[in-house]
C-alpha cells in the first residue's frame, strides 16, 4: 500500500508539470480537469493507503518508504522518504479529499479568467506541497514541504498580480512564513547537533531540558507562523486577496492546518518541554478570542470567515498544546469540511454578485439562492458547534480536555467558552446580514444566479458534498461514547490528558448554551433587529484596526528598518560606495587626458621616442655590463 | 683580407644615422620609407661585418631574414602611399595626424 502513498504524493505534481509544459496547447478547461483529476487520484491513493493500514495490526501501522538518500554528510543521512502511519494517512485523506473538491469548484469559479492554466498548475502544486509536508518521512522532507507550501501560497495569494494589494498580501504572507521557517530551521540545526538526525524518532530521545525547550520553541515558531496564530497572524486576513477557492484551500485543506499537524507529529519534544506546550495552548486561546472579537466588526464576507479560521485553529492549538492530540486533529478534520463549505458558498455569493465582497451591500439573498442559503446555514451551524453538525463533536472535546489540565487549563477553558459565544455571534451576524431581510438595491441590480452548465455544476456539486460532510462528518467520534479517531491516532500520539465523562458533558452543555446564546444575540441585533447594535466607538475602532497589531509591527519593525536603510544610504552608500565609484571614474578620465597629450599623431615624435628609448636601453645595457 | 671590422661598423653606423635622420626630418612618406631601408641596410651591414669577423655564417642568415622582412614592409608601405595618393591627400607625414590624442 506504500505505492498508494507515492501515487497520492506524485499525481498532483505530475498534473502541475503537465499543465506547465502543455502551455497553450492544452485548453483552459483541460487544465482544470487535469488538476481536478490528479487530486482525485491522490485521494484514491490516500484511500488505498488507509485501507491498507486498516488491514494491519495497530502496532504495525507505521510504514516508511525511501526512494533514495537525499542528503548525506559525515554520519548524517536523510532519505527522500514518505511515511504512512495513521496520522499521515489522516492528513492525506483531508488534504487530497477536500483539496480535490475545492479544485473541482475552481473550474467554475475561475472560468473565463485570463490565466486559468497558471492557476490550476499552482493549485496542483499547492496540494502536492501539502501532501509532501504531511507525508514527509523525516523532518527535512517535512521542512521541504513546509517551504513549498509557503511558496505556493505566495504564488496563489498574489495570483491576480495586477492588483497591488494582492502582491502586498502575498509578500506579507511569505515574509511572515519565512520567520516561522527560520525558527524551524534553527530548531533542526540544534537537533542535528545534539542528535545527528532528523528522523521523527529522534524527538523522543533524551535531551536536556534547555535543548528540548529550544527545539520545541523553534517548532512552535514555525507552527504559529504557518497556522496564523498570535503573534504571526497578520498575514491571514490579507491573504483574502487571492481567489476564493484559494482561500478555501489555504484555510480548509492546506497551509494553516500544517501547524497543528506539526505539533502532533513532533509531540514527543513538546512533552519534554511542557512550558512550550502550555505556551502553544495559551497562544491558541489568545488567538481564538482576539480573532473572534475582530470578526465581529469585519465587513468583508471573506475576512469574517478568515478570522473564524484563525479562531478555530486557535481551538486546535489549544487542544494539541494540552496534549489532546486526537481531538485537535478531529477538529482539524471537521473544520476542513465546514470551512471549505463556508468559503465555497461565499464564493458562490461573490460570483453571483459580480465580485462584490462587502456584506453591507448584501442582504436578502435567502430568497434568491435558497440552496446556497441552506449550505451556508449548515456551515455556520457546524462552525458554531450546534448539535448535530460536525463542529459540535470536535470542539467540545477540546474544551473538555482543557478542564483536565489544572488551573491553567481552566483559564483556557473559560477562554474557549467565551470563544464559543463569540463564534455564534460573529458567524450569525454574517449569516443574518447576508441572507435575511429584503434584497438590497445592490443585490437587485447585480444578482445573477448560477446556470446549469459546467460552471454552475462544478461549483454546486462540491458545495453539496461538503454540506453533507458538515452534517455527518462529526458523527465518527462522540467522545463520551465512541472515539475511533482517538483510537486510530493513539499509536502515533498518545494523548496526555484524558478528560472524565462529567467534564465532557459539562463542556458540551456549556458550549452549546453559549453558542446558542451567541446566535440568539446575533438574531436580536441583526436578524430581527429588535435592538440597535450598541455603539462603542473606542472598542469598534480597536477591533477595526485589529488591535493595532499591523500598526505596531509597522512601528516596531518596518519604520526602524526604513529609517536604518535611509541612514545607511545617506551615511554609507552615498559617500563611500557611490562616490568612490564616481571618483575612480573621474580620476581615470583626468589621467587619460594628460596621457593623451603625448599622442601627437606625428610620425617623427614616435620615431624619436622609440629611437631615444632604444639608445637609453643600449647605454644602460653597456653600463651594466 | 680586406679592411677590418671597424671599417664595416663605421660605414654601417653612417648608413644607420643617415637613415634615421631621413626618417626624422623628411616629410615625404616615400623618402621616409627609403630612409627606413637605408637604416635596415646599415643594420644588415653590421651583422655581416660581425659574421665575417667571427667566421660564423649565422649573422648572414639574419641579414637575409631582415631583407625579406624589409621587402614585405616596403610592399605594405608603398601600398599605403599609393592608397593615400589615390585619395588626393597631400603626401606629407606631418599632416597625417588624425591619431592625435
Amino acid at each position: 500500500m506504500i505505492w498508494g502513498a507515492w501515487i497520492c504524493l506524485l499525481s498532483p505534481l505530475v498534473a502541475a508539470v503537465l499543465i506547465t509544459l502543455g502551455g497553450t496547447r492544452t485548453s483552459r478547461r483541460t487544465a482544470g480537469y487535469l488538476a481536478t483529476a490528479s487530486c482525485f487520484v491522490a485521494f484514491g491513493g490516500a484511500l488505498a493507503s488507509f485501507i491498507g493500514l486498516l488491514g494491519r495490526d495497530a502496532s504495525q501501522r507505521t510504514l516508511v518508504s525511501t526512494a533514495w538518500t537525499w542528503i548525506s554528510g559525515g554520519s548524517y543521512r536523510s532519505g527522500l522518504e514518505v511515511i504512512v502511519d495513521p496520522l499521515s494517512v489522516f492528513m492525506m485523506l483531508i488534504v487530497s479529499g477536500v483539496g480535490a473538491l475545492i479544485v473541482a469548484y475552481s473550474i467554475g469559479y475561475m472560468d473565463g479568467d485570463d490565466e486559468e492554466r497558471r492557476y490550476f498548475a499552482y493549485m496542483a502544486l499547492f496540494v502536492f506541497s501539502m501532501l509532501l509536508l504531511v507525508q514527509g518521512g523525516n523532518l527535512l522532507i517535512l521542512l521541504a514541504g513546509w517551504g513549498m507550501v509557503g511558496l505556493s501560497s505566495y504564488l496563489l495569494i498574489g495570483f491576480w498580480h495586477d492588483r497591488p494589494s494582492a502582491i502586498a498580501a502575498a509578500k506579507k504572507a511569505f515574509v511572515m512564513n519565512a520567520i516561522g521557517d527560520a525558527t524551524m530551521a534553527l530548531a533542526f540545526f540544534l537537533l542535528i547537533q545534539k542528535g545527528n538526525s532528523l528522523e521523527f524518532g529522534i524527538l523522543g530521545g533524551e535531551f536536556s531540558s534547555t535543548v528540548a525547550t529550544l527545539v520545541a520553541l523553534g517548532l512552535l515558531g514555525g507552527a504559529v507562523a504557518k497556522s496564523a496564530q498570535i503573534p504571526l497572524h497578520t498575514w491571514l486576513p490579507d491573504a483574502m486577496e487571492g481567489p476564493t477557492p484559494v482561500s478555501a484551500l489555504i484555510h480548509a485543506a492546506t497551509m494553516v492546518t500544517a501547524g497543528v499537524y506539526l505539533i502532533v507529529r513532533t509531540h514527543a519534544i513538546f512533552e519534554q518541554a511542557p512550558k512550550i506546550a502550555d505556551l502553544a495552548a495559551g497562544l491558541g486561546a489568545a488567538t481564538l478570542l482576539v480573532a473572534g472579537l475582530i470578526a465581529l466588526v469585519q465587513v468583508d464576507i471573506k475576512r469574517v470567515i478568515a478570522y473564524s479560521t484563525m479562531s478555530q485553529i486557535g481551538y486546535m492549538f489549544l487542544g494539541v498544546g494540552l496534549g489532546s492530540y486526537a481531538n485537535g486533529m478531529f477538529h482539524l478534520m471537521t473544520h476542513a469540511f465546514f470551512k471549505a463549505l463556508l468559503f465555497l458558498a461565499a464564493g458562490i455569493v461573490i460570483h453571483a454578485l459580480a465580485a462584490e465582497q462587502d456584506i453591507r451591500k448584501m442582504g436578502g439573498l435567502r430568497t434568491l439562492m435558497p440552496r446556497t442559503y441552506w449550505a451556508f446555514l449548515i456551515g455556520s451551524l457546524a462552525l458554531v458547534g450546534i448539535f448535530p453538525f460536525a463542529g459540535f463533536f470536535s470542539k467540545d472535546s477540546i474544551l473538555a480536555a482543557a478542564m483536565d489540565h489544572g488551573t491553567y487549563g481552566y483559564i483556557l477553558w473559560v477562554a474557549g467558552l467565551i470563544g464559543t459565544f463569540l463564534t455564534g455571534l460573529y458567524t450569525f451576524r454574517l449569516f443574518f446580514v447576508v441572507w435575511w431581510g429584503e434584497p438590497s438595491a445592490f443585490v437587485r441590480e447585480h444578482f445573477h444566479a448560477l446556470k446549469r452548465d459546467v460552471v454552475g455544476i462544478s461549483m454546486a456539486v462540491p458545495v453539496g458534498v461538503l454540506a453533507v460532510l458538515s452534517v455527518i462528518g462529526g458523527w465518527i467520534q462522540f467522545s463520551p461514547w465512541w472515539h475511533p479517531v482517538e483510537t486510530w491516532l493513539r499509536t502515533v500520539a498518545e494523548p496526555v490528558v484524558t478528560p472524565k465523562t462529567w467534564q465532557e458533558w459539562v463542556s458540551i452543555a456549556l458550549s452549546l448554551t453559549l453558542g446558542l446564546s451567541g446566535i440568539a444575540v446575533a438574531w436580536l441585533l441583526y436578524g430581527a433587529r429588535r435592538f440597535a447594535v450598541p455603539r462603542l466607538p473606542f472598542a469598534q475602532r480597536t477591533l477595526e484596526h485589529k488591535f493595532w497589531v499591523d500598526e505596531a509591527y509597522d512601528a516596531l519593525f518596518y519604520a526602524p528598518s526604513v529609517f536604518l536603510a535611509n541612514l545607511l544610504r545617506r551615511g554609507v552608500e552615498g559617500p563611500l560606495i557611490a562616490d568612490t565609484g564616481r571618483d575612480l571614474g573621474d580620476d581615470t578620465r583626468d589621467f587619460g587626458r594628460i596621457v593623451a597629450r603625448t599622442q601627437t599623431g606625428l610620425l617623427r615624435t614616435y620615431v624619436l621616442a622609440i629611437a631615444s628609448s632604444v639608445a637609453v636601453l643600449a647605454i644602460v645595457f653597456v653600463a651594466v655590463k | 683580407m680586406g679592411p677590418g671590422v671597424a671599417w664595416y661598423l663605421t660605414v654601417a653606423g653612417f648608413l644607420f644615422a643617415t637613415g634615421a635622420l631621413g626618417v626624422l626630418l623628411r616629410r615625404n612618406p616615400l623618402i621616409v620609407l627609403l630612409s627606413l631601408e637605408i637604416m635596415l641596410n646599415g643594420a644588415n651591414l653590421a651583422l655581416i661585418g660581425f659574421a665575417r669577423n667571427l667566421g660564423d655564417g649565422s649573422g648572414q642568415i639574419f641579414a637575409l631574414a631582415v631583407m625579406a622582412v624589409a621587402a614585405s614592409e616596403v610592399v605594405v608601405g608603398l601600398g599605403l602611399v599609393v592608397a593615400i595618393n589615390r585619395k588626393r591627400i597631400t603626401l606629407d607625414v606631418d599632416r597625417l595626424n588624425t591619431l592625435r590624442g
